[in-house]
């Protein structure tokens, strides 16, 4: 029974999006899609809890075991991104039924995110190079479809920019996955582990490791290739938005946890300290992107780069109270940033639009939907005692520790500028005296579309004042993760 | 594109299919222990159906294939999937697979099955399924029509989609008057 | 045999860039399709000298030493993956040039370019 649990996260949504896809328009779907979602947030939960002080959970494939199979191991940190993505895709769907009827809705949107789902709850649990790269393209693949489902004419060419730098991600993935078996002789990360440590400090280690470091921050969006994020995310349909913001980017990031925790042995300094400088610039770079912009949805997707600079940051400073910090931060911010795209999606049904000069009057209308936005937007700001300070706190402790007073300027920089793309957007949409189309209350779907978004601000609030809890797990999960050793030896001779 | 103008090429084309097929078959049943599976017998089966696309055009390849190809793709995705969860209840890791050995069969002497050919033939179809529908769709909107024929349109839209050919195509009656297969 | 495939490698890497920094529609996809051949030899590279070796399945022991199967897995997957990824990038260039009338990457990203009114929705 154990390995039917183990094998779960992948199974369910792939079936899902089989089913769906075989019922075609029938009404049933939007249940059987919101039950199977329920159904994986309960599976994703029960793992963590086995994983909280457990050497990891082993699933191997056809009972071949690790260095020559393939097998999935779900650690903490990979159980607590399941849990994540779980509930970002519960989330999102609920948020979807809610926005439109059934017959408005594309009848493929629902086994895209599936088959989506699919894709990144395997890029969690897998524990091999190759495994890997079928998982980024399962989830690409399901991405770029889902992109132009629902995009009108006008905007389907800023598929372009996302379809391109991803293509060359994954090529430089397969470069980078050749030089891997070429130096190595395996693509598994435990015999990876074991032998880079033979190769500590030699330069094609370096090498190997900034090849990695281009192809994963590209696919998180780090500084100079995150050209394809922030125009493609706006012109999808919001609960989507809120799915991909929440989870794909931060697939990249938990990638770069795993290798450069994990795989690739702790010496890198070259890597670590091009990481770190990287991250400041994406940070200053993407919250410059966020001031610019005049639409809701455009901010927002800025905004993600520059939170992916924290996460990045904390990867780089690379000492475990650092990465304790960085799974926290992505912890804080997969809620936190999908429930901003929900409650863009709900302005966009109440004003019409998101341009932050046509809307107005929220705050009168809705004052539910404004301290919902109020609560998270302070949050991505780092407003204590909200999530997103806790996170922040510790990232630049960690770089006054280790006296990096330019990155800390950056990081708190960056925190200013938040808060003042935030107000920009409170003052456009909630505080503006006037509507260009009026506040259209009449709709009565905005309220289940304000009650997704208010759900999952309890759950950030949870984070925020429940931070001891999480920040333990946090702590236990970065703690796995850099307990190379004990990993190699779990795969290769113990478990398996 | 024109298609169907040449006696000769659709006179081979329609015995060609046939031995492609069998031969596609033949690939797949070869497959696991040789060279060969479902991957590539998918290849070759959807290969006879480009063939017959550039013959006779595209609407009667769709009716030969009758079913819908992304449906087709479904159901072996679905066959793939179950087979390799059947070892699940059975206390097996995912993706085991099972092999049996027949020795004096009538007919076909020594035989050994299993299910990695049940995955494959789920394989097999996916394939056939993904790559028919890049063929039907990409030589549908060269010859003119909408990208997917009405009875796809109703099960894969929603309402208030409009054909993005409906306004470049040359004869928009041939968009009106199009049966589904 | 291992300077000739380094070259060749570098060759296509080089060529698949140039055709991809190239405005026009047709070359960008040439340029992507070169882009994943070249990856793909690459990793065939990777794998050692293919002559001489046998296909990695159960044969009845008469082969030589077979190749390395992990490569042409890794390989198989990138091929049929590239497959549906440029079947995608060819209907998304297809359709794009029907709605906005254009084939040139230039053009289509001009931002002088206006959206038109009548689907302002």
């Amino acid at each position: 029974m154990k390995a039917l649990v183990l094998a779960l996260p992948i199974l369910l949504p792939l079936l899902t999006a089989i089913v769906l896809l075989l019922a075609g328009r029938r009404r049933w779907r939007r249940w059987l899609v919101a039950l199977s979602a329920l159904v994986q947030l309960g599976v994703a939960l029960v793992l963590a809890q086995g994983a909280y002080g457990q050497p990891p959970q082993v699933l191997a494939l056809g009972g071949w075991a690790a260095p020559y199979g393939i097998v999935l191991v779900i650690d903490l940190l990979a159980a607590i991104m399941l849990a994540l993505g779980a509930l970002t895709a519960l989330a999102a769907i609920l948020f979807g039924l809610a926005e439109l009827p059934p017959e408005d809705e594309n009848p493929l949107r629902l086994p895209l995110i599936q088959f989506l789902v699919t894709g990144i709850n395997l890029a969690f649990c897998t524990a091999d190079l190759f495994n890997l790269f079928v998982a980024f393209e399962v989830m690409l693949i399901a991405s770029y479809a889902l992109l132009t489902l629902e995009a009108d004419d006008w905007d389907i060419k800023q598929a372009f920019p996302y379809l391109a730098l991803n293509l060359v991600g994954s090529t430089l993935f397969l470069v980078a996955a050749g030089l891997t078996y070429g130096m190595f002789g395996s693509l598994n990360f435990a015999l990876i582990a074991e032998r880079a440590d033979a190769l500590a400090g030699t330069p094609q280690l370096t090498l190997l490791s900034l090849l990695f470091l281009t192809v994963f921050g590209m696919k998180a969006g780090v500084f100079p290739l995150f050209y394809w994020l922030p125009n493609s995310y706006p012109i999808l349909p919001s609960p989507v938005a809120a799915l991909y913001a929440g989870m794909l980017t931060k697939v990249g990031v938990y990638v770069l946890l795993r290798i450069f925790g994990q795989v690739l042995p702790p010496d890198l300094p070259l890597p670590h300290l091009l990481m770190a400088w990287l991250a400041a610039a994406t940070m200053i770079f993407g919250v410059l992107g966020a001031v610019s912009r005049n639409f809701i949805r455009g901010i927002l997707s800025f905004h993600i780069l520059s939170q992916i600079g924290y996460m990045v940051l904390a990867i780089g400073l690379f000492t475990p109270y650092a990465l304790a910090a960085a799974i926290f931060y992505i912890i804080h911010h997969i809620v936190v940033k999908s429930t901003l795209f929900l409650v863009g999606g709900t302005v966009v049904v109440l004003n019409r639009t998101d341009d932050l000069e046509k809307t107005g009057r929220l705050w009168l209308a809705t004052p539910v939907l404004g301290v919902i936005f109020l609560l998270q937007a302070l949050s991505l700001a780092g407003i204590p005692p909200l999530s997103g300070f806790w996170g922040k706190y510790m990232i630049i402790v960690e770089g006054v520790r280790q006296q990096e007073w330019v990155l800390v300027f950056c990081a708190l920089l960056a925190g200013v500028l938040t808060l003042f793309s935030m107000l920009k957007i409170w003052n456009g949409a909630f505080w503006a005296a006037s509507a260009k189309e009026g506040v259209h209350t009449e709709e009565r779907r905005w309220r289940p579309m304000a009650a997704v978004a208010g759900g999952m601000t309890v759950v950030s609030l949870g984070i925020g004042f429940g931070a001891e809890f999480f920040l333990r797990v946090a702590h236990e999960a970065a703690r796995q993760l850099l307990d190379r050793p004990a990993y190699i030896d779990f795969l290769l001779r113990g478990g398996g | 594109m024109k298609t169907g103008d040449s006696y000769i090429f659709r006179s081979v084309a329609s015995f060609l299919f046939f031995v492609i097929n069998v031969f596609a078959v033949y690939l797949l049943l070869r497959g696991h222990n040789l060279p060969g599976g479902g991957f590539i017998g998918g290849l070759g089966s959807a290969l006879s159906l480009i063939m017959l696309s550039m013959a006779y055009g595209v609407r009667e390849a769709q009716k030969v294939l009758r079913v819908d190809p992304v449906r087709l793709a479904t159901v072996g995705l679905l066959l793939a999937v179950v087979t390799g969860m059947l070892p699940l209840f059975l206390g097996e890791p995912f993706l085991r697979h099972f092999h049996w050995k027949f020795d004096g069969l009538p007919l076909l002497g020594k035989l050994e099955v299993g299910t990695p050919l049940l995955f494959d033939i789920g394989i097999f179809l996916v394939v056939v399924g993904v790559t028919a529908k890049m063929i039907f769709v990409l030589f549908r909107s060269i010859s003119g029509l909408t990208a997917l024929n009405p009875s796809e349109w109703r099960r894969y839209s929603a309402d208030l989609e409009e054909p993005v050919e409906r306004e470049h195509s040359r004869s928009s009656s041939e968009l009106e008057t199009e049966d589904g297969p | 045999m291992m300077w000739e495939t380094a070259i060749l490698v570098g060759l296509m890497f080089g060529g698949a860039c140039f055709l991809i920094l190239q405005a026009s529609f047709v070359r960008i996809l040439f340029g992507f399709i070169l882009l994943s051949n070249a990856a793909n030899l690459f990793l065939l590279a990777m794998s050692g000298r293919p002559d001489g070796k046998t296909a990695p399945v159960l044969q009845g022991g008469n082969g030589g030493p077979p190749v390395d199967p992990l490569p042409q897995a890794l390989i198989l997957t990138a091929i049929v993956i590239g497959f549906g990824v440029i079947a995608y990038m060819v209907v998304l260039l297809y359709r794009t040039f029907l709605d906005q009338h254009t084939a040139n990457a230039c053009e289509l990203f001009d931002p002088r370019r206006e959206r038109p009114k009548e689907d302002a929705s």
